[in-house]
């Protein structure tokens, strides 16, 4: 007769499954790391699994029990993790997840690491900022792209564009164009709350600069810039995690994730970057572009 | 015999009482938490008599040490009036001071022996009460105090009065998980063939069934019960004494079946190889009654108290099936409404009595995990979708039905396909993404089956931004989880990456 596995539950443990290095196939061929097999789970008396129903038994016993359930806690939902190694945001909902990920990781510029908000703007970033090939030519043609997706017009410099914007898109002024990129060291929040964020209402923000629209390099650090919320009440939060990603070849730093309500998108207009980001830089290396 | 609806009654008649209770409970509830975590959970039951109730009596303590010793001195004189001065002894012994005080006393335990084997039965009926209300004591040292009465107590169990019976039982249950010294005595003093003698005799008798059930169930628990105590019982015709009371009969009332499936728990528990149990038809029984009471509960009709019931024989299923091959799994599981019946408990408490939802699904998982039959029998009788809901419960509940799904899926590849074709690729973009490892982790072996089982499932995930989910995966600092992430984009959906 065939003896059916099982894996026998310790009585101290919180998991119900060992975690099988012992009795899970190791990977296999071709180091195939998918080693589900279904199990027969035991569980000794004692195991936390039963702790619940072992005290209605004994309240039951003691003549303390009643059947209607008053103050038993509900089950709770499971809640949502960022993946991004070096971001620990947390969400209750999954729509509070996607919309962290997407206005954080999604669009990020692998050179810098800066997430941008859509792929276009995404485009026109790497064009300006890392494309060699562009500053020789914007030096005899028009080359800076209006924003607002479907204008067309182009410009000769960054400070034009932004005149244009200002002037016929009606953005705001005082808008960040020119802020540049700011020494992450300076930056401090006004808050700082723990890394382990578990509050629904925080949600990663990129607290950046727009630099699209910067005309200063990168790498020269220039003055603290100002908070684009003014007014709005931020719970922020900075978790920076260093992780090394060296096994796939990316290189990551920090990712800074703050907290900030998201209502971004009703004071600014949305095709605007943000800078700040987060590890994920697909575009230029691979996935996404054809390369 | 224990009356839930006693407790609710009372309670019912002042409101102040309620919440009193209510308040009561709570903090005993949080004591036996804590003496669980201790391995020192340890209930005893007192029988009150007809003309008593619980709430009103009224603990007049000034009159129980006084009482105790000027009682004693009485009844040491053994006049015309010692019935009536056991009874007041036996509600002044109530009071925990007063039966420390009793015990004391020289020679007090041999003059309620000999009452106890006395000639008036009324004295019998009066001096095991007094012995009742010693062994609910809660000092530790009244129950090896309370020795010399227990063969004598175990022989009166063949006897045929049933509320004598009922009390010697009692007592003896309260005295068991007491010490190693007690248990150790009553163990060679023969307890388990005289329960099991009793439950022979007095099978009709359901308030002596349940005190029965009760005594063996705190036997039972002790820690080294499957060395000493447990191939002591399964030799004996007990296990099948226990079986028999778990009838769906109605007149037979919850109570006696309550203490015996809780019996039947703590065997099928301790042993790993539980054999001799399943020759005895017990996974049979327990999976059709699950399935009558069960049913109940889904039609709202259930009684109070139905869960007590619900509780050990999920348990006896599930720990039952983990020693039962595949091949005995037929045979063993006559109703194989089984399977709705366990979905329709994790649906039902998922609210209420989460754990008690934990555990349905555990059932589920054994159930369907090495049987075809049960993984096909959850698709055709259509009950995936509602498990597919549940997935979004955390401690614990969706890792164990998530173990269902995949189970299903592992069977066979038309599985799989009717799986994505139920929507389980959109719950597994969302479990993907939570915070708990042990979900991202399984999520992704449900992924691969899916995947690899049919090129329309692997399209389906990619026009779903499945990829950049998968390279997001990749960056995960948690191995188990980078690595099946990669092997998933390099080796099955390479041609969907550019």
């Amino acid at each position: 007769m065939l003896q059916p596995d099982f894996v026998q539950l310790q009585s101290e443990g919180r998991d119900l499954v060992k975690s099988c290095d012992e009795k899970c196939p190791p990977e296999g061929e071709e180091g195939n790391p998918f080693n589900f097999t279904p199990q027969l789970i035991r569980v000794h008396k004692d195991h936390e699994l039963f702790e619940d129903g072992d005290i209605q038994r004994h309240l039951y016993l003691q003549d303390l029990y009643i059947s209607e359930t008053e103050d038993k806690p509900a089950l709770s939902l499971s809640e949502f993790a960022c993946h991004i190694s070096g971001c620990s945001a947390v969400f209750s909902t999954l729509e509070e997840y996607e919309h962290h990920y997407n206005s954080l990781h999604r669009h990020v510029c692998c050179s810098c690491r800066r997430s941008l908000p859509s792929a276009r703007l995404l485009d026109i970033h790497i064009q300006e900022w890392h494309d060699s090939l562009f500053t020789i030519l914007a030096q005899r043609q028009d080359m800076y792209q209006c924003l607002v997706e479907g204008c067309g017009q182009k410009f000769r410099t960054s400070q034009h564009r932004k005149e244009h914007l200002i002037r016929t898109h009606k953005y705001p002024p005082d808008f960040r164009f020119d802020k540049p990129k700011k020494d992450k060291g300076e930056k401090k929040r006004q808050q700082q709350t723990d890394t382990a964020m578990e509050v629904a209402d925080s949600v990663c923000e990129s607290e950046g600069v727009c630099e699209v629209m910067c005309d200063v390099p990168p790498d020269q650090p220039e003055s603290m810039e100002t908070r684009v919320f003014e007014g709005e009440a931020a719970h922020t939060a900075e978790s920076e995690g260093h992780t090394d990603l060296s096994a796939t070849g990316h290189s990551t730093e920090n990712t800074n994730s703050e907290a900030v309500k998201p209502r971004y998108s009703y004071r600014v207009p949305a095709n605007v970057c943000f800078g700040h980001g987060s590890v994920r830089g697909f575009r230029g290396r691979r996935g996404g572009r054809g390369k | 015999m224990w009356r839930l609806d006693r407790v609710r009654h009372k309670a019912g008649r002042h409101v102040s009482h309620l919440d009193e209770l209510r308040s009561k409970r709570r903090e005993h509830e949080r004591e036996l938490r804590q003496a669980r975590r201790d391995n020192q959970l340890v209930s005893r039951r007192l029988l009150l008599s007809e003309d008593e109730d619980q709430l009103e009596i009224t603990m007049d303590t000034d009159l129980g040490e006084q009482d105790v010793v000027s009682l004693f001195h009485k009844l040491q004189h053994n006049g015309p009036e010692r019935e009536i001065h056991l009874k007041a002894l036996s509600k002044a012994l109530r009071d925990p001071p007063a039966q420390l005080i009793f015990i004391k006393q020289e020679n007090s335990m041999h003059l309620l022996v000999g009452f106890l084997t006395g000639s008036n039965a009324s004295c019998r009926l009066q001096a095991v009460r007094c012995l009742h209300e010693l062994s609910h004591s809660p000092h530790t040292n009244i129950a090896p105090a309370c020795l010399p009465a227990t063969p004598y107590l175990l022989t009166y169990l063949s006897g045929q009065s049933t509320k004598f019976t009922e009390l010697c039982l009692y007592t003896l249950g309260n005295l068991c998980p007491e010490s190693d010294v007690v248990k150790e005595k009553l163990l060679a003093q023969g307890i388990i063939p005289a329960l099991a003698n009793c439950m022979e005799n007095q099978k009709h008798n359901f308030a002596v069934v349940e005190a029965a059930g009760f005594t063996l169930s705190q036997l039972l628990q002790d820690r080294d019960a499957v060395v000493k105590i447990i191939p002591q019982i399964l030799a004996s015709s007990l296990p099948s004494h226990l079986l028999s009371v778990l009838t769906p009969d109605p007149n037979f009332g919850l109570a006696p079946a309550i203490e015996c499936a809780w019996c039947l728990h703590y065997l099928t528990c301790g042993m790993e190889n539980n054999r001799v149990l399943l020759s005895y038809g017990a996974l049979s029984k327990c999976s059709s009654l699950l399935v009558s009471v069960g049913g109940a509960v889904s039609e709202r009709k259930k009684e109070d108290g139905l869960e007590l019931l619900i509780c050990p024989l999920l348990r006896c299923v599930g720990n039952l099936l983990s020693s039962c091959s595949v091949e005995d799994l037929s045979s063993q599981i006559a109703d194989a409404r089984i399977v709705v019946t366990l979905f329709e408990l994790l649906q039902a408490h998922v609210q209420t009595q989460p754990a008690l939802a934990r555990e349905s699904a555990w059932v589920l998982n054994n159930l369907t995990a090495h049987s075809s039959a049960f993984c096909s029998s959850l698709l055709t009788l259509n009950l995936v979708p509602g498990l597919i809901q549940l997935l979004s419960f955390s401690q614990g509940l969706n890792t164990m039905i998530l173990r269902v799904l995949a189970n299903i899926a592992h069977k066979k590849k038309e599985f799989c396909v009717q799986l994505a074709h139920l929507k389980l690729l959109s719950a597994l973009y969302a479990t993907l993404k939570m915070a708990d490892q042990d979900i991202v982790t399984l999520s992704m072996d449900v992924l691969f089956m899916l995947v690899v089982s049919d090129s329309q499932v692997a399209e389906e995930f990619v026009r779903h931004d499945g990829l950049s989910l998968l390279q997001a995966l990749q960056y995960k600092s948690e191995g188990k989880i980078r690595r099946r992430a990669t092997y998933l984009l390099e080796n099955h959906l390479q041609s969907y990456t550019s």
